[in-house]
Formats: structure tokens, sequence, C-alpha cells
């Protein structure tokens, strides 16, 4: 296939934290709001006057400083961000809107806050004075108790304080205007993304994860026109002839922001056609529906826990249907199998994985491969051993079926 | 000489041998048998003190031990089904007495006879809950489901015994899942939780997660729990893992399930109101799975119940902090408290003992009987402790002169619950659940785990035993803001790594080693009972 | 007379007898941790085999339905 015009520009893009887009925006007065989470409404990060970057610690490889602070036994995604942290590359950050939605992340933050405290002294991580951090306290379940409690957070710990310290107008007009701007870029992404599902699709897994991370990490508004070009170019945009894959696969699981590691697995003949992981596009760019007689931030908060299908949800129904879901997905993208990768120490993940493992076989007859990965793959000898022999049962299975 | 020496046979028969890092002192480490941790033979307390131990501790418990059954089943032939049945059931419960011998070791006086009755109130509260647990499995009445199947309500052990008191007037149990088969079996047998450990990890759970919540599952892998009740109440205590073991235990348990989440930021006033609708959501679902109403009537009559043996530990912590009388030693104080608060009040076990103890303990403070008189340095031990070596303070003292005066897990959760209004109650109620069994000090923001500096002021303590639970993400996560402040202030604090309930990690030899290299190296120390510094105790319960 | 009180103090002796003997023997148990030594040696090994060798179910074909539970939603 004929390279994607912007594919090397936003290959860069995402080299650093504070690429160019970024320093762009800080140039035009925007303040720049830093987030880990999904469950962290990235909208509500980018109403006008700033704009959301969720955070990455690219080719962090060896974070030891980190390690120092948070013993080497805590995911390599935290130790990464904190040791970027460290090293001054989060610097651009006006705040850090925070959620305890998994331990080590939340630990990563708390070392960003300042305290005050007399019990421990405050690091002053980020070398920046308007600098904040606030947390936002994220319901477990999928209720009308947690939608409430959920809007009250979002609005004492997000919009207020974003009014409070940077004059941010958090207006329901000025709300539904981001919402509307987020939805284009949703729209652009899922207009992109349903290319995977071609019989031979005209994207690939990886230049697709990398579309998806630069809407992640740029400001929205600067990232948009280079999104509407390519999703223009997608249009047009034809197959190789012969199909450069052995089998499709969904890849699904834990923190996932190297589009190497997608990289890896597209090598090993499995096109990675739709990504259900956190940073993923499966659930963040469902665009945000805001029904009549609802406020702008009562449906954002309703759609993202909503949406989400995190395995921090707890409800029985939630918990079992979160595997149907993926089976659905499966279903949808025409893929062969599911790849569940969950990340070194990611206590959600190991425990989720075990379970779709199983089930997804032997209740939707799906072949899963099962991995543990780290946030930065270095070492990917053992994990291209298991890719393909996953891509060859799948052509045996395939064999075996006639197709 | 001779004569010399007969005196001092005599008084080390009458008194029992001195606790002295000098010749003709007691030399506990010698009474084992290589490997095992078996003993050659118990040890020689003096005379009052062994036979005290050996009539109204050894005795007295094994006694219980069978008068508890008669109590609490409703056919004993069911125990004994039971104890065939179930792993950590035959496994556990009849070393129990060990567990009582390694806690007491070197105990004296006062000390052994407080410390002995926080062990007896909870080996009472865990034959009630083996009983109650056994009385309804359908595992054991040929897949019936009797009438103590339909009054039993099973929560996950981390959900507060509290939230079930509205049921207990009309005969209804609380059992806390895996308070039995897991956490109780690491304290009395550790070898048992290895099985669940291997079952889960066997089925492709990592061996990274919290190996309290691996076992936790391990025991549905294994198909080693009972199957007493139509419905169960799970929660998001403590931690991550805890959220995640649910899912696994939903599939296997198959029944209703009610996730009792609780916000994470609790010192948030915004997050009350959430949790007081959860926790009415829960008490909803459990009228609806029971049909029957929540009873207020039964619920404050607990709550003053437990109420007072808060205002009890109160009282006892006032003696631990300002004083050097307090008779319970580091070990019996964090079991009994964490004990008592997930389990709840359901008998008056909790109480009696409370009464005895602090029976003793006036007597002490009058008499000014200090229990623990080797003591140089006053500890607090902060972060979650090792089960399989939660005796390491009894050691640690025995060895080192180490006194525990207080833990993290006691701290937790010292409130009182108002009954005045049931607005009131659910508010405290809330707030309690916030905070325990396991919760306070670990989530809701890093200032909660600095509180350690206070509470080593209140309890006028001068050094740190801070347990590094390898796989606990939350504690690893400011290890080194930890580093700094010690260094910062200039306290004495030794890092003592563990694996929760899992021996093969770091075994108890390895925790020795390190607080050994501590006080030799940086304190500079010499050990009162250099016979305990080393010994092979790898193969022990 | 005497012949009664020698026949009930002989008793009182037995009985003091019997209550020694079995307190010495009791003695034997606690202070040489026989009790230890049993459970060590003999029973827990014995009950580990039983439950090594025990038949389990084969809790890996657990049903998962989908639908087999409500959402549980009460409103305050």
């Amino acid at each position: 296939m004929k390279d994607l015009k912007h594919l090397i520009f936003f290959e860069n893009l995402l080299q650093e934290a504070n690429n160019d887009l970024v320093k762009q925006a800080k140039a035009e007065g925007k303040r720049a709001i830093g987030y880990t989470c999904y469950f962290m409404p990235e909208v509500l990060l980018d109403l006008p006057g700033c704009f959301s970057v969720r955070l990455r610690a690219p080719r962090c490889t060896s974070p030891d400083i980190a390690t120092y602070y948070l013993s080497g036994r805590v995911c390599h995604y935290a130790r990464s961000l904190l040791e970027r942290a460290l090293e001054g590359g989060y610097n651009f950050l006006d705040a850090q809107m925070a959620t305890e939605t998994c331990t080590a992340t939340c630990r990563f933050q708390e070392h960003l806050q300042q305290k005050r405290l007399d019990s421990v002294e405050d690091m002053r991580i980020i070398d920046n004075d308007d600098f904040f951090c606030e947390f936002t306290d994220i319901p477990f379940k999928n209720t009308e108790n947690s939608y409430q409690h959920f809007e009250t957070q979002l609005r004492a710990h997000v919009l207020e304080p974003l009014h409070e310290h940077f004059g941010i107008d958090i207006s329901d007009e000025a709300i539904l205007k981001t919402i509307e701007a987020h939805n284009e870029v949703c729209r652009l992404i899922n207009e992109i993304g349903e290319y995977r599902k071609l019989d031979n699709p005209t994207i690939t897994g990886y230049e697709f994860h990398v579309i998806q991370l630069v809407s992640l990490a740029c400001p929205k508004h600067l990232i948009l026109p280079y999104l509407q070009e390519t999703a223009k170019e997608m249009k047009t945009r034809k197959p190789d002839r012969k199909k450069g894959f052995r089998c499709k696969v969904v890849l699904a699981g834990s923190e996932n922001d190297d589009p190497d590691f997608t990289k890896l697995v597209e090598s090993c003949g499995a096109l990675v056609v739709c990504d259900r992981y956190c940073y993923g596009a499966a659930e963040s760019r469902i665009p945000i529906v805001v029904e009549e007689g609802k406020s702008p931030l009562r449906a954002i908060a309703e759609h993202y826990l909503k949406t989400s299908n995190c395995p921090r949800f707890m409800p029985q129904d939630e918990m079992r249907a979160r595997k149907q879901r993926l089976a659905d997905l499966a279903k949808e993208y025409n893929a062969d199998g599911i790849i569940i990768a969950s990340n070194k120490f990611c206590e959600y993940w190991s425990y989720e994985r075990v379970i779709d493992t199983f089930i997804l076989s032997r209740d939707f007859g799906l072949p899963v491969c099962s991995i543990e990965k780290e946030y930065i793959n270095a070492a990917s000898g053992q994990l291209r051993t298991r890719f393909q022999a996953f891509v060859e049962s799948i052509e045996i299975k395939h064999i075996q079926e006639g197709k | 000489m001779a004569k010399k020496s007969m005196k001092k046979a005599l008084k080390d028969f009458w008194f029992g041998k001195p606790h002295s890092a000098e010749e003709g002192g007691r030399r506990l480490g010698e009474l084992y048998e290589d490997k095992t941790g078996l003993y050659k033979h118990r040890e020689w307390r003096g005379v009052k003190d062994t036979f005290y131990y050996m009539y109204m501790i050894w005795g007295y418990n094994y006694l219980h031990m069978v008068t508890d059954i008669l109590k609490y089943s409703n056919n004993p032939l069911d125990f004994v089904k039971g104890t065939w049945r179930y792993r950590w059931m035959g496994q556990t419960y009849l070393p129990v007495i060990h567990w009582f011998d390694r806690g007491l070791q070197g105990m004296r006086g006062e000390a052994l006879r407080a410390s002995a009755w926080h062990y007896r109130a909870m080996v009472s509260a865990s034959i009630q809950q083996i009983c109650n647990f056994f009385n309804a499995d359908t595992r054991l009445h040929k897949g019936k489901e009797n009438e103590a199947f339909r009054h039993t309500i099973l929560a996950n052990e981390t959900t507060c015994g509290t939230m079930f008191y509205p049921w207990m007037d009309a005969g209804y149990q609380y059992i806390p899942l895996e308070m039995i088969p897991y956490f109780v079996t690491c304290h009395v047998n550790s070898h048992t939780v290895l099985n669940y450990i291997d079952a889960v990890q066997s089925i492709g759970l990592p061996g990274d997660p919290c190996p309290m919540c691996q076992a936790e599952s391990g025991l549905f892998v294994l198909d080693d729990v009972p199957d007493a009740a139509p419905f169960v109440i799970t929660c998001n205590e403590a931690c991550d893992a805890s959220v995640a073991t649910s899912t696994l235990q939903d599939w296997f348990i198959n029944r209703p399930l009610f996730a009792l989440p609780l916000p994470m930021q609790f010192d948030d006033p915004l997050v009350k109101k959430y949790c007081m609708n959860e926790i009415e959501e829960c008490w909803k679902f459990i009228e609806e799975q029971t049909g029957e109403p929540f009873s207020w009537e039964s619920m404050v009559k607990r709550l003053e119940k437990q109420n007072k043996l808060q205002r009890d530990e109160w009282e006892k912590w006032e003696v631990a902090g300002r004083t050097d009388y307090y008779p319970v030693n580091g070990v019996a104080q964090a079991l009994f408290r964490i004990f008592s608060t997930q389990y709840g009040i359901q008998g008056d076990f909790w109480d009696e003992a409370s009464e005895k103890v602090k029976k003793i303990m006036y007597k002490c403070v009058q008499k000014k009987i200090n229990s623990f008189p080797q003591t140089r340095h006053r500890v607090i031990a902060w972060s979650c402790a090792p089960l399989y070596f939660s005796n390491w303070c009894t050691w640690a003292y025995n060895c080192w002169g180490l006194n525990v005066i207080i833990n993290m897990d006691s701290l937790m959760f010292d409130m009182e619950v108002r009954t005045d209004t049931y607005e009131h109650m659910l508010e405290d109620v809330a707030t309690y659940h916030m905070w325990a069994p396991m919760r306070r000090m670990a989530v809701g923001g890093m200032q909660h785990i600095f509180e350690l500096w206070e509470n080593m002021e209140k309890f006028n303590c001068d050094m740190v035993a801070m347990y590094d639970q390898l796989q606990c993400k939350g504690m690893q996560g400011v290890h080194g803001l930890f580093e700094d402040e010690f260094r910062k202030r200039n306290i004495n604090a030794f890092w003592m790594p563990h694996a929760l309930p899992d021996s093969r990690t770091v075994s108890r030899a390895e925790i020795r080693r390190q607080i050994n290299d501590y006080m030799t190296t940086v304190m500079h120390e010499e050990p009162l009972d250099p016979s305990l510094l080393d010994f092979d105790d790898s193969m022990t319960w | 007379m005497k012949k009664i009180k020698c026949r009930i103090a002989k008793f009182f002796l037995k009985l003091l007898g019997i209550f020694v003997l079995a307190n010495a023997a009791i003695f034997v148990v606690f202070f040489f941790d026989l009790d230890g030594k049993l459970m060590f040696n003999v029973v827990e090994p014995f009950l580990k085999k039983h439950y090594d060798n025990m038949e389990r179910k084969d809790t890996l074909k657990t049903p998962y339905d989908m639908d087999k539970f409500p959402k549980y939603e009460y409103k305050n």
C-alpha cells in the first residue's frame, strides 16, 4: 500500500509527550492538562483555553530513579511516566487530572501532587509554578448513583479547578461545543478505523494505532486537519493485491501506547483490526450523545461509565457482559482470533486475561493468545514466537474447517 | 560453687531462666527441632507460668476446641465431614495450639495471660465461623439447601461485618467468605495456602498480583469453598487485585453477586452520599434475596457492642502509648483487631476477651508491672504484615528486645458509629467501611500512609518495622518516599520483605536475617537470646 | 467405722493417684510437644495425602452465562 502522507509526521509526534503540536498549542497560550486513564473524560480537558494530553513515556526503557521511588515491582508504565516526569519531560503540563483507578498510576500521580503536608515532603517534580494535580473519585458501577456521583466529582474536581486556576469557561455551552469538536475527532477516527473491517483492509493496525495515539496525545484542534486529510486519503487508498497478513485479530488488554507492539504482532502475520485496550479506539472514540433534557456534564458522566469495558467495573452483569462485547467486536471486525495482552504487574488485567482466555475460547469458539508484556517491549523474541505459533494455530484451524 | 549452681537451678525451676544474653539466660532457639519448628520440649517458664500455660492455655483451648464445636455446630458430624472435605480445615484446625506456642513464646506473667485471651477469642470466633459454614454447606448435605443455608450471608472477607448486623436478630449469620479458608489458615498453618496459590497460577494467573488475592481465587479453582449461601456480596477492599478477584470468583460461585464498591478518595466530603447510597443498595439487595427486612434494633444492638469494643481498644491504646504496662504482645494486638473487625459482632467472645485483658492491664498499671521488661525499642509496625510470620513480633522481642506496641492494621478503624438516628448511623457506617478492615491507610491519597509519624509519637515509639509486601503495589509505590523521610527524620527503621501468605518467596529465616543485620550493623546491638538469631524452621507450620 | 474410713481414704488416695498420673501423662504430652509431633508427623501427612488424592470438580467447566444475572440496581 502507498504510505500515508502524514504517517511519518504522526510517528514523530509520538516520540515525545511535549511534541511540536503541544508546543504550538502552549505558544497559543493554551493550558496543557495531563491525564492517564480513560475514566478522566478527555473532552472536559479540551475545553476552550486548554487541551488534553494523555501521558505517555515513549522510549523509556530504564526507569532507574522511578524504580527507587516506586520499586521495581509496580508496572513499567507507571514507573516510566514517573521517570519521564523526573527527567523534566512533563514540565509543559499545567495540571494533571488524576484518578485513583489503578494503584500504580495513582501513586505516580500522587508523586506529582503538591500536598503541602508535614508528613511527607513534596518533590516538585513538575517544574511549573502553575501546575496542580487534582484527584477525581471514579465509581466502579454503571448505575444511577454512580452517574450522579461521577457528575458531582467531575464538576468539583475537573471543571471548577480548571475555572479557578486558569479561568476556563465551564458553561454548558462551552462543554457542548467541546463535545461537538470531540465527536468530530471520533467520527474521523471511526471513519479511518472502518477500513479495518474490509476483507483486505486498506489500513494496518500499526497505522491506525499511530493515528489513534496522536489524537490522544496532541491538541485536538491542531491534529484535526491532519486527521481530516488522512480520512480523505483513505477513501482512495488501494490495498496490496496480495494480502499482507495471514489472519486478523482483535488486540485487547491493558495499557498499550506502543505502536511498535502492534507492529510486532503484525510482523508475525496477524493484522490487528480492532483495538480494545486502554488508549485504544474501541471505546474512546464512541461519540458522546447529549440526550434532550440532560446536561452536557451529565451526558459525559454517563457516557464514560457506560462505554468503559475496564475490568475495574464490578457489577456481576458488567463483568460478564465484557466477554460478550469482546466476542461481538471480533465478529464485527471479522477477526479470526483475539490477543489478550496484560502489562506485567497490572492486577486488573492479569485476572481479566485469565478468564477471557477460557471463556472466549470455550463459550465463543474464538482462538485466544494470552500474553503478558512490558510497557516497552525491548525484548520481543519470546513474544514473536508466541504470536507466530498463534498465527499458525489459526491457519491450521482454518485448514481443518476447510476455509 | 555447687551451692550457687543449685540455687540458680532452683531459681530457674521456680521462675524460669532469665531473659538475658548472659550465660545462664534462656535459649529459646535450642528448644526447636531442626527444620520442623516443633519443640524438643516446650519452654519451661517457671512453675507458675508453665502450669498456667499447660492448664489455662494449652489444655483450656484444646478443651474448648471440642466444646465450641458442640456449641456452634448443628450436627457435630458435619464438622467431621467438613474436616475430611476441605484441606484448609483439616490441615489447619489441628495445629491451632502450635499457633499459640509461636505467638506466646517466651511470654511470662501478665503478658502471657492477656495475649492468650486475645488468641482465645480468635479461636472461638473461628470455630463459630467454621460451624456456620458447615451447618449451611450444601456439599455436606447431599446438595440440599437447608435452613442454615438460607440464613447465611456470604461476603468477601474484606467487607466489614458491620454491614450485616440488621439481619442477625432474624437468625442470619454472616460469614466472611475467605477469612477461615485463607486468612486464618495462613497464620495457623502456612502450608495450606500454597496449594491455592499454585492452583490459580496453574490456570494462567501470573505470579505478581497480590498473593492474598491469588489464594482467594485459588480456593475456588481447587473447588475448596463451601457452598453455604444463596447469594454473595463482594467489595473493592483493599486493592485492584481484590476487585479483579471478584471476576474470577463470580465465575466459580455462579450465584447472585452484589458488588459493594466504596469510594477511593474517602477524605472528599462529596463521596459520602454516594457511599451511603451504595450501602443502602446493598441492604436492599439483601432484603430482596432473603425476604427479610432491615432491622434497626438488630443493627443498633450490635453497633453498641462494637462501639464498646472500640472504646475498650482506646483505653488499651492509652495505656500502651503512655506507659510500659500494656500486657498484650504485638501479634495478639494486631490479630485481635483485624479478626474482630472483619468478622464483626456475632458472639460475646470479643467482649469477654477484651474485659479480661482490661482487667489484667489495670492490674499491671496499678502494680506497675512491666510485662515486657527487656524492651530496648518500642516499635511501630507499619503496612501489611506477613501472615505466615505474624509471630515475628514475639521472636523480635525475645531475640532483640524489640517490643511492637502497635501496628497499622489496628489503627485503621478507630471510630464509633453513632446510633442516635438512622442518618447518623448510615453516615458513620459509610466512613467505617471506607476505612476498614484493610483500607484506611492504603488508599485515598498517600497522606494516610504517612500518618506513621503521628502514630509513632502517640504510641511513644522509637523504631519502625516497615513491612515490605513485595506484591503490594500501593505500598511499593511509596517505597522511595519512605526511604527519603526516614533519612530526613533520622528514624530507625528496618524493612521486612515478605509475600503475605507465601513463605516460599521470602522465608521466615530471611526475614529474621534482615532484622538481625539491621540490629547488628546499624544499631550495633547484641541479641538478648543469641540462639534465636539463626535457626532452620523452613518446614514449620 | 475404722474400716470404712480406711476404704474412703484408699478411694481418695486412688483418686488422687489417678489424678496425679493423668496430670503427669498430660504434662508429658504437653511438655514434650507430643501433640505437635503427632499432628506434624502423622496426622497432617495422612490428611495431605487424602486431600491430594481427592477427586475434585473441574471448576473450569463452570458455566458462564451472560444473561443469568440481572443488573442489581435499587433506586434510593
